[in-house]
C-alpha cells in the first residue's frame, strides 16, 4: 500500500535539490505509525510531536491503510495551552 | 504608577493615583475593570461617553522575554461589546517607563481637527497632525520619526481610522520602528478616530526603569522563565518558521479556512505554508529576514521580513492569521500577493484578518473571483478611497454579508474568525462563540492539544482551560508564545509578580487573574445587552458539512452555556 506523508517544518528532509516535505511511501499491508517513523528515519519527540492521520490525532500503534495522508508536526500552539503542565 | 486621564475636549490631563481595586491588574484585566467602573454598556463605541484606554501588562516594563505587550480597549464598534487588543512593538514598554498603568482618553473634541498626542514625563501636549492627516500610517510614521526623533514610541491610525471604519485598528511601531504591530481587532482604531486622534507620542526623556521591590529574587525568575522558553522545541519553530508554520498545521486537520471558510483543505497550502515562506525569504536574500523580533528582548522572535525578488523589503511580518484570511480564504495561493494585500491593509490600518473575512463574504457576492489578487487589491482601494463599496467592505464581513444578502459569513458578535475552522476544531469553535471578545485568534486556541477535535464532547472543558489562560497572560503583557515557556514553568508567573510588586500570590495566579478578567468583560457585554444567544456560531456551520472529512459544529448549546461554569 502507498501513504502519502507530510513532513513539518524541523522535520523536513534534507535533499541537494532543496527541503523534502510531501512524499510517498509504500509500505507492507498491516504496517503501524511506527513502521512509518522507522522507514523514514524519523526523529519523533512524543510530546511535542503530533501525528495525523487522516485528519486526525492518531497513536503510533494505529495501523495505516491505503491511501492514508500523515502529518507528522512539531506542535506549535497557535496560542492555545490546554493546561499548566508540559505543554 | 499612575493613572492618566486625557480629556481630548479640554485637551486636559489629570493624574491620579490607582484604586485600589485596579492595582492587581493589568493589560487585558486592568481593560475590563476600567470599563465595568467607567463606561455606560450601552453606549455609542464612537461617541463622547466610550473611552479608548491603552494599559501595559503587569510584567511590561523589564524586558522580560515576550512580555512587554500593549493591551488597548473600549467598547467596540465591530462587536459593541468589550473589546481589548494587544499588540507587541515599543508602545507598552514605554507606557511602563513614563510610570503610567492606564492612559484613559476620554470625551470627544468639538472640532474636527486631527491631533497628535504628545506624552512625557512632564505631561501631555496637544499638536495639531494636519501635516499627516490623511496619510497611511508608513508614511505618517515616517514624518513623525523624523519631527520626534527615532527614541520615541508611536501608536497611531491610518486612513481606515480616520474614516471611522469597525475594522481599523491601532498600529505600534516594532524594535526597527516600523509601525507594524497592529491592536487591529475590533475597530478601535475607529474609537482613536472619534476622539479625534492620529497619534500618540510616547516619549520616555528623563524617565528611569519601572520599579523592582526583589531585583534579585525577579532576575532569579527572569532567568527560570527565559531558559524554559528556550529549551523549549517551539521556540526553535517559531523563530525558523515564524506563526506561518501553523498553516500546514492547519489543512492537515481540515481546519484551514479556504474559500470563504467554504473547505478546511487548500490545494495550494503548501505555497503559502511557512516552510515555503522561509525558503523563499533565505533565497531571496537583501532586506528579507526569516527571523525577526517585535519586541526588544524577545528570544523566540517569530516575526519575519517578507522580501520581493529584487530583495526590497514587502512586508513585515507576513503572519498566519494573514496568509489563512487574505490567502486560502480568498482562494490565494501565492505569497507576493497575499504580502501586497498585507501591506496595503496594514497601510490604511486595517484587520487583515476581518478585511479578509469581508473579501471573502465579497465573492459570494460576485464582487470578486477566488484566486483574484488584482480585484481584491482594486476592493482595498474601494476602502481608501471611502467610496460606499469599500466603506462596506472596511466595516467588516458582517457588514458585508447583511448590505450584500450573504448568508455564510463566518463571524460571532460581529467580528470575523481566525484562520482555524470550528467544524474542524471544535474547541477553537467554542473560543469563537463564547468568548467576550467575539470570534479571536488569540482568546483561546486549541489546535495544540492531543484531542480528537472532532468529537464535540470535552470540547467545552478544553476552551475554558485555554480561554483562563489566554486571558491570564493578556493581563501580564505576555505574548501567547511566551505561555509555552511559562507553561513549562508555571510558578515562574508567581515569583515575577511577587519580586516585581512585593506581593504573595499563589501558583494558580494565572487562572486567578484570567477568570477576574472574563468575569469583568462578561459583566460588561451583559450590561451592553449580550445574551446566551449571542454565544453562538453561524448557523450553517452546525448543518454544512467542510470538506475533505465532513464534520459539522455539533458541540451542543448546554455545554456552550456552561463554558464560564468554573
Amino acid at each position: 500500500m502507498k501513504v502519502s506523508v507530510h513532513l513539518h517544518t524541523t522535520l523536513q528532509k534534507v535533499s541537494p535539490t532543496g527541503p523534502v516535505r510531501e512524499l510517498e511511501v509504500e509500505l507492507a499491508e498491516g504496517a503501524t505509525l511506527n513502521d512509518l517513523i522507522a522507514l523514514l528515519k524519523l526523529e519523533i519527540n512524543d510530546e511535542h510531536t503530533l501525528c495525523v492521520v487522516q485528519g486526525q490525532i492518531a497513536e503510533r500503534t494505529q495501523i495505516l491503510s491505503d491511501k492514508d495522508i500523515v502529518h507528522f508536526i512539531p506542535a506549535i500552539s497557535g496560542g492555545g495551552f490546554p493546561g499548566n503542565a508540559g505543554i | 504608577m499612575q493613572v492618566w486621564r486625557v480629556n481630548v475636549r479640554t485637551k486636559m490631563l489629570v493624574r491620579e493615583s490607582v484604586p485600589a481595586a485596579w492595582e492587581h491588574l493589568g493589560g487585558r484585566g486592568l481593560l475590563a475593570r476600567i470599563m465595568v467602573d467607567e463606561v455606560p454598556g450601552t453606549c455609542e463605541p464612537l461617541g463622547r461617553f466610550n473611552k479608548l484606554i491603552f494599559a501595559p501588562g503587569l510584567l511590561v516594563g523589564h524586558m522580560l522575554s515576550s512580555c512587554d505587550r500593549i493591551s488597548v480597549g473600549g467598547k467596540s464598534p465591530l462587536t459593541r461589546g468589550i473589546k481589548e487588543a494587544n499588540a507587541g512593538g515599543t508602545t507598552g514598554l514605554h507606557l511602563a517607563y513614563l510610570g503610567i498603568k492606564a492612559l484613559i482618553i476620554e470625551d470627544q473634541p468639538e472640532e474636527k481637527q486631527l491631533w497628535l498626542l504628545h506624552l512625557s514625563k512632564d505631561g501631555i501636549q496637544f499638536m495639531p497632525a494636519d501635516d499627516i492627516a490623511g496619510l497611511g500610517v508608513y508614511e505618517a510614521a515616517e514624518k513623525l520619526r523624523s519631527r520626534f526623533g527615532d527614541k520615541v514610541a508611536i501608536a497611531l491610525i491610518g486612513t481606515a481610522g480616520e474614516q471611522r471604519l469597525a475594522a481599523a485598528g491601532i498600529q505600534n511601531l516594532d524594535k526597527d520602528r516600523v509601525p507594524s504591530r497592529i491592536a487591529a481587532r475590533g475597530g478601535l482604531g475607529a474609537v482613536m478616530g472619534s476622539k479625534g486622534l492620529k497619534a500618540i507620542i510616547l516619549d520616555t526623556q528623563g524617565t528611569d526603569k519601572p520599579p523592582i521591590v526583589d531585583p534579585a529574587a525577579f532576575r532569579l525568575a527572569q532567568k527560570a522563565f527565559t531558559k524554559s522558553l528556550m529549551e523549549h522545541p517551539q521556540t526553535k519553530v517559531y523563530a525558523d518558521y515564524g506563526t506561518a508554520a501553523m498553516t500546514r498545521m492547519a489543512n492537515g486537520f481540515g481546519g484551514l479556512p479556504t474559500r470563504n471558510f467554504s473547505s478546511g483543505q487548500f490545494e495550494e497550502a503548501d505555497r503559502i505554508s511557512g516552510e515555503f515562506l522561509r525558503q523563499v525569504i533565505l533565497e531571496r536574500g537583501g532586506e528579507g529576514e526569516p527571523t525577526h523580533a517585535c519586541m526588544p528582548g524577545c528570544t523566540i522572535r517569530c516575526s519575519n521580513n517578507y522580501a520581493d525578488s529584487k530583495g526590497t523589503s514587502l512586508v513585515s511580518p507576513l503572519e498566519y492569521e494573514t496568509i489563512g484570511l487574505m490567502g486560502s480564504n480568498l482562494g490565494i495561493g501565492d505569497l507576493d500577493t497575499i504580502a501586497r494585500l498585507n501591506r496595503q491593509v496594514n497601510d490604511q490600518g486595517l484587520d487583515s484578518i476581518e478585511i479578509g473575512a469581508s473579501l471573502g463574504v465579497a465573492v459570494e457576492a460576485g464582487l470578486m473571483k477566488f484566486g483574484d489578487g488584482e480585484r481584491a487589491y482594486d476592493l482595498l482601494m474601494e476602502i481608501r478611497k471611502d467610496t460606499p463599496l469599500g466603506r462596506i467592505i472596511g466595516n467588516g464581513a458582517v457588514t458585508t454579508g447583511k448590505v450584500f444578502g450573504v448568508l455564510r459569513v463566518p463571524a460571532v458578535k460581529g467580528q470575523a474568525m481566525s484562520a482555524y475552522e470550528p467544524r474542524a476544531i471544535k474547541g477553537t469553535g467554542v473560543t469563537y462563540a463564547t468568548s467576550p471578545q467575539g470570534a479571536d485568534h488569540t482568546s483561546g486556541l486549541t489546535i495544540r492539544a492531543k484531542v480528537n477535535h472532532l468529537d464535540p464532547k470535552g470540547q467545552a472543558d478544553l476552551s475554558r482551560g485555554t480561554q483562563i489562560n489566554m486571558a491570564g497572560y493578556d493581563t501580564l503583557g505576555a505574548c501567547i508564545f511566551a505561555g509555552f515557556g511559562f507553561a513549562a514553568a508555571p510558578e515562574t508567573i508567581r515569583d515575577l509578580l511577587n519580586a516585581r510588586y512585593g506581593w504573595s500570590v499563589g501558583a494558580d495566579i494565572l487562572q486567578v487573574l484570567g477568570k477576574e478578567s472574563l468575569k469583568l468583560e462578561r459583566e460588561f457585554n451583559r450590561l451592553a445587552g449580550f445574551t446566551q444567544a449571542d454565544d453562538r456560531l453561524p448557523e450553517y456551520m452546525n448543518h454544512e458539512p467542510l470538506p475533505p472529512f465532513g464534520p459539522v459544529f455539533d458541540v451542543s448549546d448546554e455545554d456552550l452555556d456552561g463554558v464560564f461554569n468554573w
